[in-house]
């Protein structure tokens, strides 16, 4: 078995293999299986994510410096080796069994795939719960990233290049604060906050099918909820800007009226709308605005 | 810190309290809303009063500043008053977790003095390591304090240290909302700088901090950076190194409060560098930099704490690096004149360009050979906003810490987080030198806000300017009448001009009326219709915002945390005063060395209410300590002991809301300390074990054996299984959680209970001592081998190895026959 986990980290098992190594009792080392089903008929696209976090761990067993034979990891695929699923009485994938040295399995060595997740990390805390080794994670670096950002530093960089004749653009307010002002109404409304948590976009009620955008409890937000906020406070800013530019710009009056009834009309409702979003956010906040 | 308690407080009390609350202060509200209003020059009495008078006064100078004056006064008043919520409803105490420890130092400072202070060694906290004190705190805050009061006691007003603590903060706010309004002003015009000052005095983001009795740094730090920012513009604007001068003292004075100094010596070399970029170097610029960088550089290496740290750490290092650059620019600014056009452009890009490299190099070259220090995780999190998450659960478990929803920026800033882009418009808009500044120091300040909801504090000024800004746009066009606009259309296109002849905001207030017949001559402008509903429905945002905050204030922020209240259903308040009564307890009925055990967030409360020696606080510098701690809540009981023993633990002391409904206990906790301790001792706790098979936790009976055994849980629930607080529920129901607990019969065998507090909520155990004699646990081998000697003379046939047709001689009888 060494000599396999040499040419591929993760073994791959058919039923035979399976019977020999895994099922024969006296073996002085534990094994780690995914079963899975990796077919593309098979359609089953957590197993090809699990399948990646599972030959990270299993890579950075072996190549770190405390490889031994204590441990392998293996992978059943449902089409090459049914016979062990049926033996196993599995009827789902992927699944992680751990094959302890010593004795049968016990209900410890499945692990739990719906509690824990099946990043690497997770997957290497449980590998060393069950057999004392210790495995540290190390990913293949993700180029991806910096690639991607020195691509687009080229093409700005080019697109300077070949307009350096009128970089006008550069110079101009309106562009600055556009972006500046953008930056400010992401994070005003909570964009960071999805970043680092992660919420669901909406929720949808599984018992009505009613869609629900906005959260109900003042800690926590969706996705859709902080983009309403956020045109909401867009508008407010807008209609602001507009009643300003209605009072000082030069064209003419009637235009300028215009301007300014939609720049209150923009604060007014928009705020006070944001106000009743709100108040059905914070329970017991008393205060309302035009709309309840 | 403070949040997730009050807000779950609050339910309770808005529906019957608000009410109450709203009527005892709707006259400050009302007055503050008045006075935004009047910042602005629209409030119609002053307004008027000043137009009758002014016809006759020849100086609307002299008017102006009066108006002015009076305006900070009363935005003074009413910041102070709205920040005394607290002292009205429960006392004049200290707050929370942090202003307790500042509290103790001040008081050690006023009776012991400044040199003891610094020298000061706290064999209090931290058993056994102990804390330098002096060595490891932000001085500001307890020698401002202390200032005070020996001023005060100076002049025989005699005032306890406690009260100077208390309204340390709510007077600050003032001195705040002052500098702000200095600040504005420099920015955009006076108008803009009172209403900014008005903002600043009522608004939610900044009371949060410095409600009367949050004795915190953060308390007087707002105004230090205020104050600091508003030198740095004078000093940019003017050139002098009077003002940069200036700038560094109160940047010292920074220094010296918080720690947050750090956001400064990053935003001005900021500020620098974007202003050569833009091209607009100047000599000005280089005055106020080269002076503010070195005096500051000195200034703030005198405050104990920081020492060292601005010039090896990486986070001062783009201070250095903007003064080099800035140097080299001059330079090569110098040889300008003595170089042709040619060569001085290949050189200049050459130069600059080059030192900005060699700059950059020579940073990473001395962070890597151990020079300068990497940036510090509590920074590092800042950027990278999933580190802490993962490597630092201590940093992760704050609730501050925490990133921040939309809600609590609406919640903190109300009207204010939606006009104030509006204002960063304009700024950008009309750019000069110190607008710049603020650009970056909002743009900064919202990024910092968002990934920390401690951070909105830092956001907070710069949102009441710039959304002041925009207010002030607003009413400086639809206040005035239309007179103006038409007579010098020139002139009124710019806003220059305007801004110089700020009088006219103030005499031409509430004289719209008046021009109605000249309603003709209006036809260019917009009206007088339009902009008085314009005004109107401004007005009316901004007496909401004054409303809201007065209504935040009251039932978010104005929380001891030490002292809570209750509200029953016709409005009646329960004072729950479990803590102070448990840390009194400590005081008076335990010997004045004892040593008691808590998770951190109470270590300073322990240490300034009940003067016992703690394990670990709020100060969270040994990770490992504290994860020590973690281990012996989270382990079984004997387990725990052993570590209770080797830390030389006599008391236990947790918190329990299970009786009352508190949700800040540590059961709730208790998550945190789990992770904490699994960080440093991964092989003895796992946070799985404390979790159902389906990932939950739960204290009732499908809890995992591990937590229902260990120690925390032990603690919390011990003889609670015996308690029915309800006829609805069974016994045992713990109503935070909403269930019945799982483990009931709860038998400790090393701790001992001591004292439980009226409302359960502090609940403090004794570790009893080794005894002399090991108690044996099992039964001593029970004596067979003595019974069955005594039995066997009466019955042979128990004997051992008994044989059944054995021979036995009996004497007298002739049996033998028979059996052969």
């Amino acid at each position: 078995m060494m000599e396999w986990t040499s040419k591929r980290s993760v073994i791959r098992m058919n039923g035979d293999k399976f019977r020999r190594f895994v099922k024969a009792p006296p073996r002085n080392y534990s094994v780690v299986i995914m079963f899975t089903a990796l077919q593309p008929q098979r359609q089953c696209g957590v197993c090809r994510q699990a399948d990646e976090e599972f030959q990270v761990l299993a890579n950075s067993w072996r190549y770190s410096s405390a490889f031994t034979n204590k441990v392998f990891f293996a992978s059943v695929d449902f089409d090459e080796g049914s016979d062990v699923f049926q033996m196993l009485n599995m009827n789902s994938a992927p699944t992680f069994l751990h094959f302890p040295s010593k004795g049968k399995p016990r209900r410890s060595d499945t692990y739990e795939l719906q509690v824990r997740g099946f990043a690497a990390e997770q997957l290497a805390r449980w590998v060393a719960d069950r057999t004392d080794v210790q495995i540290r994670v190390i990913r293949p670096p993700n180029y991806a990233g910096p690639l991607l950002l020195g691509f687009l530093l080229a093409v700005i960089g080019g697109l300077a290049y070949l307009r350096r004749n009128n970089l006008e653009f550069l110079f101009n307010k309106n562009c600055w604060a556009f972006s500046a002002l953008c930056f400010v109404l992401i994070m005003t409304s909570g964009q960071m906050w999805n970043h680092i948590r992660g919420p669901p976009y909406a929720h949808k009620n599984p018992s009505t099918g009613q869609v629900s955008y906005i959260h109900g409890s003042s800690q926590a937000q969706f996705v859709a909820e902080t983009h309403i906020v956020l045109l909401f406070n867009a508008a407010v800013t807008m209609g602001i800007v507009l009643l300003c530019e209605a009072a000082t710009s030069d064209i003419d009056i009637g235009k300028r009226k215009i301007m300014c009834v939609a720049g209150m009309v923009l604060v007014m409702l928009f705020f006070s709308w944001l106000l009743s979003i709100f108040r059905a956010k914070y329970h017991g906040y008393p205060y309302s605005f035009l709309i309840n | 810190m403070a949040e997730p308690v009050t807000v779950s407080d609050n339910k309770h009390k808005s529906q019957v309290n608000s009410g109450a609350s709203y009527s005892g202060n709707g006259r400050s509200s009302a007055a503050a809303a008045e006075r935004s209003s009047g910042g602005s020059g629209s409030s119609s009495g002053a307004g008027a009063a000043g137009g009758g008078l002014s016809g006759g006064l020849t100086q609307p100078a002299g008017w102006q500043s009066l108006l002015s004056f009076t305006i900070l006064f009363l935005a003074w008043l009413a910041g102070f008053s709205s920040r005394l919520f607290a002292v009205i409803r429960f006392e004049s105490i200290i707050h929370e977790f942090d202003p307790w420890f500042n509290y103790r130092s001040t008081h050690y400072l006023s009776s012991n003095g400044f040199y003891e202070f610094l020298n000061w060694f706290d064999e209090r906290a931290w058993y056994p390591l102990g804390r330098i004190v002096g060595g490891t705190v932000y001085p500001g805050l307890m020698v401002t304090a202390g200032l005070i009061h020996y001023v005060l006691n100076l002049l025989h007003i005699t005032v306890h240290i406690r009260d100077v603590c208390v309204f340390l903060a709510p007077v600050f706010s003032g001195l705040t909302s002052i500098s702000t309004f200095l600040l504005t002003r420099e920015l955009w015009n006076q108008g803009a700088g009172l209403l900014a000052a008005c903002f600043i005095a009522i608004v939610p983001g900044y009371i949060s901090r410095s409600v009367a009795g949050s004795f915190d740094n953060e308390g007087i730090a707002i105004f230090a950076l205020q104050f600091t920012f508003y030198l740095w513009v004078k000093s940019v604007k003017s050139g002098s190194v009077f003002w940069a001068i200036g700038c560094c003292l109160s940047y010292f004075y920074m220094v010296s409060a918080w720690g947050g100094y750090v956001f400064i010596i990053n935003l001005i070399p900021l500020h620098v560098f974007v202003l050569l970029l833009m091209q607009r170097f100047s000599r000005r610029v280089y005055i106020a930099y080269s002076t503010f960088f070195i005096i500051g550089l000195v200034l703030s290496m005198q405050v104990p704490f920081v020492g060292f740290q601005p010039i090896r750490t990486s986070e001062h290092m783009a201070a250095a690096g903007v003064f080099v650059l800035l140097q080299v620019y001059a330079f090569l600014q110098y040889l300008k004149d003595r170089l042709t056009r040619q060569e001085f452009q290949t050189l200049f890009f050459l130069g600059v360009s080059l030192a900005a490299g060699v700059v950059f190099l020579s940073v990473i070259y001395l962070t890597y050979t151990g020079y300068i220090a990497p940036w510090s995780g509590r920074f590092y999190s800042l950027w990278d906003t999933a580190y802490a998450k993962i490597h630092i659960p201590i940093i992760a478990s704050v609730s501050e810490h925490q990133p921040t929803t939309w809600v609590s920026f609406f919640f903190d800033l109300h009207i204010l987080v939606c006009t104030f882009p509006a204002g960063l418009w304009f700024c950008i808009k009309n750019i000069n030198d110190e607008r710049v500044f603020v650009a970056l120091y909002a743009i900064s300040a919202v990024y910092f806000a968002g990934v920390m909801v401690r951070l909105m504090l830092t956001l907070t000024p710069v949102v009441c300017m710039l959304s002041a800004v925009a207010f002030s746009c607003v009413f400086e066009h639809y206040l005035g009448d239309d007179m103006k606009r038409q007579s010098p259309p020139a002139e009124d296109s710019s806003d220059e001009d305007d801004r110089k002849n700020a009088g006219n905001l103030y005499d031409k207030a509430g004289k719209v009326r008046k021009h109605v017949s000249e309603q003709e001559k209006a036809e260019e402008g917009l009206g007088p219709n339009v902009k008085s509903i314009v005004t109107m429905l401004m007005l009316m945002l901004l007496m909401m915002f004054a409303v809201h905050c007065t209504w935040v204030t009251s039932n978010a922020y104005s929380s001891p945390s030490v002292v809570l209240a209750s509200y029953n259903h016709d409005g009646s308040r329960n004072i729950l005063d479990d803590f102070r009564e448990a840390y009194y307890w400590l005081r008076q009925n335990t010997e004045e060395h004892a040593r008691v055990m808590s998770w951190w967030d109470y270590g300073y409360q322990i240490a300034g209410m009940a003067n016992r020696t703690t394990l670990v606080d709020n100060n969270t510098w040994n990770n490992s300590h504290i994860a020590l701690v973690g281990k012996a809540m989270s382990s079984n009981e004997t387990a725990a002991y052993d570590i209770m023993r080797s830390l030389d633990v006599d008391y236990v002391l947790i918190i329990f809301g299970g009786v009352i409904g508190y949700s800040g206990d540590d059961i709730n906790k208790f998550l945190w300390m789990v992770r904490i301790a699994e960080g440093e001792h991964p092989r003895d706790i796992r946070e799985s074990d404390y979790f159902t098979p389906q990932g939950e936790f739960r204290v009732d009976k499908a809890g995992s054996p591990t937590l229902l055994n260990c120690l925390m849980y032990k603690m919390s629930y011990y003889r609670f299984g015996e308690m029915q607080l309800d006829f609805r529920t069974p016994p045992g129901f713990d109503r935070t959680r909403n269930a019945e607990i799982g483990n009931k019969d709860i038998k400790l065998k090393h701790l001992e209970e001591a004292f439980t507090s009226e409302h359960w909520l502090v609940r403090i155990y004794k570790v009893k001592k080794q005894e002399n004699r090991d108690r044996v646990e099992h039964k001593l081998r029970s004596s067979n081998a003595n019974k069955q000697k005594y039995t066997s003379k009466k019955t042979s046939k128990r004997k051992r190895g008994y044989i059944r047709n054995k021979l036995s001689l009996k004497k007298g009888k002739k049996l033998q026959k028979k059996f052969l």
